[in-house]
């Protein structure tokens, strides 16, 4: 078991506060601190982005009413659906499985990684258990649709679930892919593995990689319901599915638990495929001999924050030009296509692996 | 008809690569759109309520159905527009005025809450003083407030009564010559 991270007892230090702190404390602050600085002020932005970058590929103007360029509209959107009144109020038990749920999905931000001192817990397995957070996101919603009783519930929980199961294998084996290449799942060996030029990146090291980056990011579209493959509940014919009996507070902690997955799923794309958190070797060497270690840390948050924004927005592009597909549909090319060319991806990163360990 | 495997497999990667070339010529077709390129550097939405490209009343065509305006002074009281109305938003009192020939209308009242814009009214309407403005702007914050009254306003008992004695002798007059 890795012990507290440094970057909290670096920040801890900074400010007088003595770092004889529990395990357990320091590992709570950095959760709730991870959520708070990094979590909610992304969420914020990229929806800000979304809807204003959307608007530009459809020629409208987007929001522009809340604050200068319509900047407040996040905090409007939220104001807005904090005070909506709930149509029914949930039992005792209700609102314990919501709690042991979001208990469950957040737990995972104690595998994000962050940076090179922002990791938590950085064992050989690292690398698979953000996909605890797919799984509970993927069990919640269903078990969301099912105990609502009626039919939008049953057949949004039913569908959700088959396209989780169906994003799950080509994602695992894409991640087997990044793992080929440095022989270990720890975040901090898959990030030192690349550097911070493209060409030092996993996805440009081989072409099996490249093939393994693109069913990642499609299988991690499909895994977690992001558009344009958000068919499991977004489908007309049961007006919207697991959400449709949803308000005010708890429709925004649904949709923020989706943007979790989509953020998560972003910023470990980044770490095995799209170069990590690497600075220039110079630029670390320099701030490790001056002691900067707080920022360090700092730059090599905004240098992965950026690319995942990048590819967050990467996917928002298309879906923004891009119809809907249905939900069969989309499983049909998760099973039919996905996962033979992550297999296809698999036996070739192995023997790109192999070739070169035998040479 | 028995397809090879062979054709099988190149439908296959066919149909992948369409798919991903579409999505790609898709994406490539929001370019112009995001650096406003050319005739898409203006958005092709009405900015409303900002007064940049949204319409003013004089924008509309000229039989646009707005808001309605009866002008009071033509009503002659013939309740055609209350009886045509769909939506049965209308509402009228009226009475014989000084002068035996005019119509006094106390009450005209529009509720534009129930008002469908259909313009029926309007055709109906014999002295044509019932006619569509070009405003569209009608939201109130009350429900009441939507109600439009045209009316000249209630009379009083005593002017009825004058009223009534000045038709009374106009009759006389006629009846005289």
């Amino acid at each position: 078991m890795s012990s507290s991270p440094a970057w909290v007892s670096a920040w801890l230090d900074a400010w007088g506060i003595s770092a004889g702190l529990p395990e357990w404390v320091s590992a709570s602050i950095s959760v709730a601190a991870l959520f708070l600085l990094i979590l909610v002020p992304s969420a914020t932005l990229i929806s800000y982005l979304d809807r204003k970058l959307s608007a530009d590929f459809q020629a409208r103007v987007g929001p522009n009413r809340a604050g200068p360029a319509g900047l407040f509209q996040p905090l409007a959107d939220l104001l807005k659906l904090l005070q909506k009144e709930t149509r029914r109020e949930w039992s005792w038990k209700e609102n314990l499985w919501l709690i042991i749920h979001t208990m469950a999905l957040y737990s995972t931000l104690a595998v994000i990684p962050l940076g090179s001192l922002a990791l938590m817990v950085d064992t050989e397995m690292s690398a698979f258990l953000p996909f605890w957070s797919a799984l509970v996101l993927a069990l919640g919603t269903m078990l969301l649709g099912l105990g609502q009783g009626s039919v939008p519930g049953w057949f949004g929980g039913i569908r959700v679930a088959a396209q989780t199961l169906a994003g799950c294998f080509p994602a695992l084996i894409a991640l087997l892919c990044a793992g080929m290449r440095t022989g270990s799942f720890r975040w901090s060996v898959l990030a030192s593995s690349q550097g911070f030029m493209p060409w030092q990146w996993t996805c440009f090291s081989n072409p099996f990689q490249l093939i393994a980056l693109m069913v990642f990011v499609m299988s991690g579209l499909v895994l977690l319901e992001i558009s344009p493959l958000d068919g499991g509940h977004s489908m007309s014919d049961i007006h919207g599915g697991v959400a449709s009996h949803l308000y005010g507070r708890r429709f925004s902690l649904f949709n923020f638990g989706r943007f979790y997955g989509f953020f998560f799923w972003s910023v470990i794309t980044v770490v095995l495929f799209l170069g990590a958190w690497n600075l220039p070797y110079h630029l670390v060497e320099r701030l490790k001999d001056w002691g900067a270690v707080r920022l360090l840390g700092i730059l090599e948050l905004l240098l992965i924050l950026t690319k995942t924004f990048f590819v967050m927005l990467l996917v928002v592009w298309v879906a923004r030009v891009s119809p809907r597909s249905r939900v069969d549909q989309i499983t049909d090319f998760a099973w039919k296509v996905l996962s033979p060319f992550s297999l296809v991806a698999l036996v070739g990163a192995s023997i790109w692996a192999g070739w070169r360990a035998f040479q | 008809m028995k397809v090879s495997v062979f054709s099988g497999i190149v439908v296959y990667f066919r149909s992948v690569f369409q798919g991903v070339s579409s999505i790609a010529r898709a994406c490539f077709t929001a370019f112009p759109y995001l650096f406003r390129v050319g005739e898409f550097r203006k958005e092709v939405t009405e900015g409303y309520p900002d007064p940049v490209s949204s319409k003013t009343a004089d924008d509309l065509p000229p039989r646009t159905r707005g808001l309605l305006f009866n002008e009071i002074d033509r009503c002659t009281g013939c309740r055609a527009c209350e009886k045509v109305c769909p939506a049965q938003c209308i509402r009228m009192e009226e009475e014989p005025g000084a002068d035996a020939s005019k119509i006094w209308v106390s009450v005209f009242d529009i509720d534009f809450s129930r008002c469908i814009f259909c313009g029926l009214c309007v055709e109906a309407c014999q002295p044509s003083s019932l006619i569509h403005t070009k405003q569209y702007e009608g939201a109130a914050y009350e429900l009441t407030d939507l109600v439009a009254s045209f009316g000249r306003g209630q009379v009083t008992p005593e002017q009825r009564a004058k009223w009534a004695a000045l038709r009374q002798m106009s009759e006389n007059d006629e009846v005289s010559l």
